[in-house]
């Protein structure tokens, strides 16, 4: 019963403390330089990208597309009903 | 000390840093200047020296190096210590203007401090700790951007540092670093335009686009795009990221990169309509916001600002920020149409309708006081006709029906507008005669032309959204429109949207559609008759409106015997009596493809559509030329869609076009069968197993022609959710399996089409149906040992070209597509997004593919694949809701494996 009632602890606002020396741990991270440059680089596999990120052609298939004959694009599809996509976002 | 708490006091809130920043200016001069201070109040900081001072100060912001990214006081001390380096180095300056020569650096007390300081921050650079690293890149960076000149030497140090720290392993050092070396760049660069024996600066700048295009992190390419200097040489790069992978990268292009460039007239025109495309086409909708943002506040005030200003105050134009929004100017929209290239991305499918379409809607200042008067519509140019019909279409299809009032305020009524589209037609066909005689056609001339057809194109496309209850109008318009198709040289284009239009005026219903089909037919019989000689006319007309003759094939053949016995010409005229015979033919056939693809009643109780069928098309289908047995073969489709007979008949024919034809004719085949099968129904498929392996044929295509492999997705794709092809069909488990292989295999990676298709096709067809998810169960597991059989073959090549996916991922695509939770279920025992009935659900779907992975996982499969399989079955979600001795038997199977040491 407790713990049920416990209320959660807000996070405390973090401050640099400037007033007090620097403790030791402190200064060891600061001072430590990394044991090689390879250790804190890009390894150099990821310095090159083959798509050079960008995004391949859109070929714009939708749903309505579907819905239409190949030959007679502006006529929807006979009186077939067709089953599915009546729940809108489900797919996104 | 003071010093310390007045960083205590900096870090808290961005507010007090002026007032900080000049209290701690006032005890480093009270450390550095000890004599001017002595008539200073008396402060402790006396006792003090600057080497006091400076470790001092030093100790506070080594204070700030180890902090986390995510601490927003690190980010606010710096910002702080940047400003007062900045406010104290303008105070050392100001008191040494005196002694100061132009353009030499003194040393002062606060350039001694910032080299001391920046020499204490530098080795933290390569620290081990990734906070420390990001903390001394952030305030190297940021103090280079805050301070107008930095000794030399230092410099130079700085900048090899941050050089290094391009290629750091953390993403968020990488973004502080480009942050700094962005503006070093730009600096090199103009310095680089006077000195140009110096390349170091092209050499950062190199490094920096290269970094732009490969950093896996859309962070660090982000912040370059906006940070890098904007030159001839850089704005390629940066136009390029328009199509990055990351959709913020993509948006800052268009919400921040594009509106800070300036004009876009510098841009090329290719390069615009990219840019356009690319962004009101996008994938995502944010990007397609800021572009559509981008047309209609920017680009058109960079045109209408010179087109109202005519020049007059050009230089105050140059402002940017001067520029505040006038009222509309359509001068600078018909140029912003025109710097578009309308006439090439005004036709269909171009960018420029969607561009305007959002135009109208973002502007309701021009949808207001827009006005097409008697002048508008008698000088109309591609601009302007393009402007109406945006505007026309806009009004008509958004905000349902509220712009209505506004096509009765502003459009004129059909008479009028029938009025003005047979001037502009007269005026096409004149030209396009007075060219046909003319040997050598100029350019000039041509592109007069274009724009006369685009005119015409506009007109229709408003004609064809006219309101027909007025009967006047409605007469001239029929009128006018029967009169202009029977003219031969009536451009493709017109000559479609004039069928369009036509079969909109007459009525909806199967008297209107025969009132539709006998114009239009009488039309193909004019064309006939004004191209082909007259001995002929007769025998052509004849045999076009007698509904008796019952099969063909033989006027085509027959017509050129006659005529040939006839007159005995020479052979000259023989050539180009065919020669026009084939363009005769090509015309009347492209005039009943655009009628077919607008008609549905039934083909055999409209005796003008048989007619045509039997003098037209199946002669055009047995043709020697290859150009008219296509398009031939384009109308029997389309006429097969109306008769189911008919297309039993032909099926044969279509496939054997998809055998022996070149690829464009392979699509057209595949499509018309597609067609033919959503129209009529499964038991076409099911009686004719030779069908199923078409596509299945066509399905493997990929290497040799891929547009057909696309065409063959996309067909199945239609066919599979449209349950064409269904459950019953025995087909279907072949197919799935195909196109889950396809999905994945590398041979499809360069194959967009494919790959675009199937990614949206397979979990839509998945989780659409239960019986669907069940299917794509049932084959998952053969898709997967024939996907790890490919992934053994490109091991063995050794092929590092090709890439695929990893089996663990193929693997986890499968289970969510037959996820029990993410199948629709019918009915109002579940709405969507209740999360508590989605976990009740039955889940034996995911219970018989665990019963499936077992079974596998019990046979002699290599072990290899065994190894991806079994982590699989701790994926499946166990429903409480499934059966339940189903749930027992799997528990039972599951004992047994472990008892077995199976997994």
């Amino acid at each position: 019963p407790a713990s049920a009632t416990k209320t959660r602890k807000e996070k405390e606002p973090f401050e640099i403390d400037f007033l007090s020396p620097l403790s030791t741990t402190l200064a060891e991270s600061i001072y430590t330089p990394a044991s090689s440059n390879t250790v804190i680089s890009l390894p150099k596999k990821d310095w090159k990208s083959k798509t050079r990120n960008l995004l391949p052609d859109d070929k714009h298939f939708n749903s309505k597309q579907l819905l239409r004959l190949f030959l007679k694009p502006k006529a929807r599809m006979g009186t077939r009903r067709i089953g599915y996509g009546a729940k809108p976002g489900v797919f996104g | 000390t003071e010093i310390s708490s007045i960083f205590r006091d900096a870090q808290r809130t961005t507010a007090s840093h002026r007032k900080l920043v000049i209290t701690l200016r006032k005890i480093h001069e009270a450390c550095c200047y000890e004599p001017t201070s002595n008539r200073k109040n008396k402060t402790n900081s006396e006792d003090f020296d600057e080497e006091q001072f400076t470790s001092e100060f030093i100790r506070c912001v080594l204070r700030v190096m180890p902090v986390k990214k995510s601490e927003s006081v690190g980010e606010r001390s710096i910002r702080f210590i940047g400003m007062f380096l900045r406010h104290a180095n303008e105070k050392d300056n100001d008191l040494n203007a005196d002694d100061a020569e132009e353009g030499v650096m003194v040393e002062t007390p606060s350039s001694r401090l910032t080299a001391h300081l920046m020499n204490t921050v530098l080795p933290l650079l390569t620290s081990k700790d990734k906070f420390v690293r990001y903390r001394s890149t952030q305030l190297i960076s940021h103090i280079i951007n805050s301070l107008d000149s930095i000794d030399d030497d230092l410099f130079q140090l700085l900048r090899h540092g941050l050089l290094k720290r391009i290629r750091d392993k953390e993403a968020m050092v990488r973004v502080q670093a480009v942050l700094g070396l962005g503006r070093l760049a730009g600096n090199e660069a103009d310095e680089e335009a006077e000195d140009s024996d110096d390349d170091s600066g092209a050499g950062l700048l190199d490094k920096l686009l290269d970094v732009l295009q490969n950093d896996p992190s859309a962070d660090v390419r982000r912040s370059l795009l906006v940070n890098l200097p904007i030159l001839p040489n850089t704005l390629p790069f940066l136009l390029e990221r328009a199509r990055d992978q990351d959709p913020a990268t993509r948006r800052a292009l268009y919400s921040r990169l594009l509106p800070a460039l300036g004009d876009f007239r510098h841009l090329s025109l290719s390069m615009r309509e990219k840019l356009l495309r690319w962004g009101l086409r996008d994938r995502d909708e944010n990007v397609r916001k800021a572009a559509g943002k981008l047309f209609r506040e920017r680009w058109i005030e960079d045109c209408a600002g010179t087109a109202g200003s005519d020049g007059a105050d050009e230089a105050a134009d140059g402002e940017a920020g001067n520029r505040e929004l006038k009222g509309p100017s359509f001068d600078g929209l018909l140029e912003l149409l025109e710097r578009i290239d309308v006439v090439n991305s005004g036709v269909e499918n171009g960018v420029a309708l969607e561009a305007m379409k959002g135009f109208w809607e973002g502007r309701p200042d021009y949808r207001d006081d827009v006005t097409f008067d008697d002048n508008f519509w008698d000088t109309l140019t591609a601009e302007s006709v393009f402007m109406a019909r945006s505007f026309n279409d806009f009004c008509r299809s958004e905000g349902n029906g509220n712009f209505e009032a506004l096509i009765e305020e502003k459009m004129p009524e059909v008479t009028k507008l029938a009025f003005y589209l047979q001037r502009y037609i007269t005026v096409l066909v004149e030209t396009m005669k007075r060219i046909a005689t003319e040997e050598v056609m100029e350019d000039e001339e041509e592109e007069d032309t274009v724009e006369q057809e685009f005119i015409v194109e506009q007109l229709l496309h408003i004609a064809r959204t006219l309101d027909y209850s007025d009967e006047v109008g409605r007469r001239k318009m029929f009128a006018l429109l029967r009169q202009s198709l029977s003219v031969p040289d009536l451009p493709e284009e017109v000559t479609k949207l004039t069928v369009e239009v036509l079969r909109g005026i007459c009525a909806g219903d199967a008297a209107g559609e025969r009132e539709f089909c006998s114009v239009v037919l009488e039309a193909v019989a004019d064309v006939h008759d004004t191209i082909m000689d007259e001995p002929l006319s007769e025998d052509v007309d004849e045999s076009f409106h007698s509904a008796r003759s019952e099969v063909s094939g033989d006027t085509t053949p027959t017509r050129s015997n006659k005529s040939s016995k006839k007159s005995g010409m020479p052979e000259e005229d023989d050539q180009e009596k065919a020669v026009r015979e084939i363009m005769v033919n090509m015309k009347c056939l492209h005039i009943v493809q655009c009628m077919l693809e607008h008609v549905e009643g039934n083909l055999q109780q409209n005796v003008d559509l048989v007619a045509m069928l039997n003098n037209l098309v199946v002669p055009a289908v047995r043709s020697h030329e290859a150009p008219v047995r296509e398009r031939g073969l384009v109308c029997l489709g389309l006429s097969s869609l109306l008769d189911k007979s008919l297309a039993e008949e032909n099926l044969n024919l279509f496939m054997h076009f998809f055998a022996k034809g070149h690829s464009a004719l392979q699509i057209t085949a595949l499509q018309i069968l597609t067609d033919i099968l959503n129209q009529h129904g499964a038991n076409l498929l099911d009686s004719n197993p030779t069908v199923v392996k078409m596509y299945l044929k066509a399905l493997k295509s990929g290497s040799k022609t891929p547009e057909v492999q696309a065409a063959a997705t996309v067909a199945i794709a239609k066919l599979m959710l449209g349950r064409v092809i269904s459950e019953a069909s025995v087909a279907v488990d072949d197919l799935l399996r195909t196109l889950v292989v396809l999905y994945f295999d590398p041979s499809t990676a360069h194959n967009q089409g494919v790959r675009q298709t199937l990614s949206y096709f397979l979990p839509v067809y998945s989780f659409s149906r239960k019986e669907n998810q069940d299917r794509m169960r049932k084959v998952a597991l053969d898709a997967l040992h024939k996907l790890f059989e490919i992934q053994e073959t490109l091991d063995d090549e050794g092929d590092t070209e090709a890439e695929m996916v990893s089996l663990s991922t193929v693997g986890a695509h499968l289970v969510d597509w037959t996820d029990p939770r993410k199948c629709y279920v019918s009915g109002d025992q579940l709405t969507y997004g209740n999360e508590g009935a989605k976990k009740a659900v039955n889940g034996d779907v995911h219970l018989e593919f665990a019963r499936d992975l077992l079974e596998k996982l019990g046979s002699n499969v290599p072990k290899e694949e065994k190894k991806t399989l079994a982590p699989l079955l701790a994926k499946l979600y166990i429903s409480p809701a499934s059966t339940e001795p189903l749930i027992r038997e799997i528990y039972q199977e599951v004992s047994i494996a472990i008892e077995d040491k199976l997994i």
